[in-house]
């Protein structure tokens, strides 16, 4: 660069809005025969003055000394208003999705609970074997087999699925108590235990039923099926 | 995955009053403002697009969906004959272009501003510009410097690349 090419440089500004003085004006048309970085800041720029025109020939509310008037003809009500049916929309439109997602999971398990059929009284860890890649990709998801404790008969299919908020458990249940409540508990590597699902027995001893933990499928050390009493129908570890 | 409600209502309140005036003033229809802002952030939520550039991003949408209406409005048979349509969405191009440009200059410095005004809308010299802002000429030269750049950037990121 020239010595003085800073000062020259800044001259780009008037230089394309206009109101150089000819001393000035002269001198960075000069500099631009030689200046690459000039020449190609200018082409960046050179467009502005058409744009600007666009605004009019005072430049538009913003330029105005009122600068209040800009929004003038539009109603104003409170922001939040507008905040709270937006989101009321968002919601409904969320309850769609999810209705199609739920009804997506609940294939996927049932595909492997016909599938898979039960693989005897012991803990098994497996991927839906039916369940393509649309299902599990989207939604991770293991299946678990609790085992009947001695003296229970149940069988429970549990499809922990993961999800951003924890983890989603799908529970099958068949050969249950007829009346009574149950419960699914979650026990994480602490051997802190919280009840993720509870629901009333039924008379066919069938259930089908979907719980939730903050914990995430890696932090469940074992589930548990339990009545309202206490007594556990069957438990899997991990 | 679209995004939660907090992150929705911050681009709202972020964006919102923004495109509010943008689709006003294309529009000049009250009634169809709330409705075409409320889509725009809605695909954003559901889209929940990788976009760098935000503000462009939801500015083109919003100039998608005014044309988008105008050309339904358009197929109704009392009101085909009025324009080409051709004719019109340029007409809309440059309604839309000059509302942005009037938010863009809203958005400069209010030092740079007075400047653009100065050389640019009221044709005044930089010694006149010096005695009227009360500041060296050398500051008028830099602050012209800036602003353009400036404009530049910002109407870049509205997604005017004239």
């Amino acid at each position: 660069m020239n010595p003085g090419s800073d000062d020259l440089h800044v001259l780009l500004g008037a230089y394309v809005l206009g109101g150089l003085s000819d001393d000035d004006h002269r001198a960075f048309s000069e500099h631009l025969r030689t200046c690459v970085p000039c020449q190609t800041e200018l082409g960046q720029v050179s467009g502005l003055p058409r744009l600007l025109d666009l605004a009019g020939p005072e430049g538009g509310p913003h330029l105005a000394e009122a600068a209040a008037g800009v929004a003038a003809g539009l109603p104003t009500e409170p922001d939040n208003e507008r905040v709270t049916t937006l989101l009321a929309e968002v919601s409904r439109r969320r309850r769609r999705r999810r209705t199609w997602i739920t009804g997506l999971a609940a294939a996927a398990a049932v595909a492997f609970f016909v599938g898979g059929a039960w693989l005897g009284p012991r803990w098994t860890a497996t991927t839906p074997p039916t369940a393509g890649p649309t299902a599990t990709s989207t939604l991770p998801t293991t299946h678990v087999e609790a085992a009947a404790v001695p003296g229970s008969s149940v069988r429970v299919d549990i499809a922990l699925v993961t999800r951003g908020w924890g983890t989603q458990l799908d529970i099958d249940c068949e050969d249950m108590p007829k009346e009574g409540e149950l419960a699914l508990w979650v026990i994480d590597a602490n051997g802190r235990a919280t009840t993720a699902a509870s629901w009333r027995a039924t008379a066919a001893g069938y259930s089908k039923v979907t719980g939730a933990t903050a914990l995430r499928p890696n932090e469940i050390r074992s589930l548990e099926v339990r009545t309202g009493t206490g007594k556990v129908l069957a438990s899997a570890r991990t | 995955m679209p995004l939660d409600d907090e992150a929705v209502a911050e681009i709202y309140r972020e964006h919102g009053p923004m495109l509010r005036r943008v689709v006003w003033r294309a529009t000049s229809d009250a009634n169809r403002v709330d409705d075409i802002v409320q889509e725009v952030i809605l695909r954003v939520w559901k889209q929940a697009p990788d976009a760098e550039n935000l503000r462009a991003y939801l500015i083109t949408t919003a100039r998608h969906l005014i044309v988008d209406q105008h050309r339904a409005a358009g197929r109704r048979p009392q009101q085909a004959q009025l324009v080409e349509i051709a004719e019109r969405d340029s007409a809309l191009d440059r309604a839309l272009d000059q509302v942005l440009v009037e938010e863009a200059l809203g958005r400069l410095q209010t030092n740079h501003r007075e400047i653009v005004r100065c050389l640019y809308y009221e044709r005044l010299t930089v010694a006149e510009t010096s005695v009227r802002v009360g500041v060296p000429e050398g500051t008028v030269k830099s602050r012209a410097y800036y602003a353009v750049r400036n404009l530049r950037v910002i109407l870049d990121e509205m997604g005017v690349t004239r």
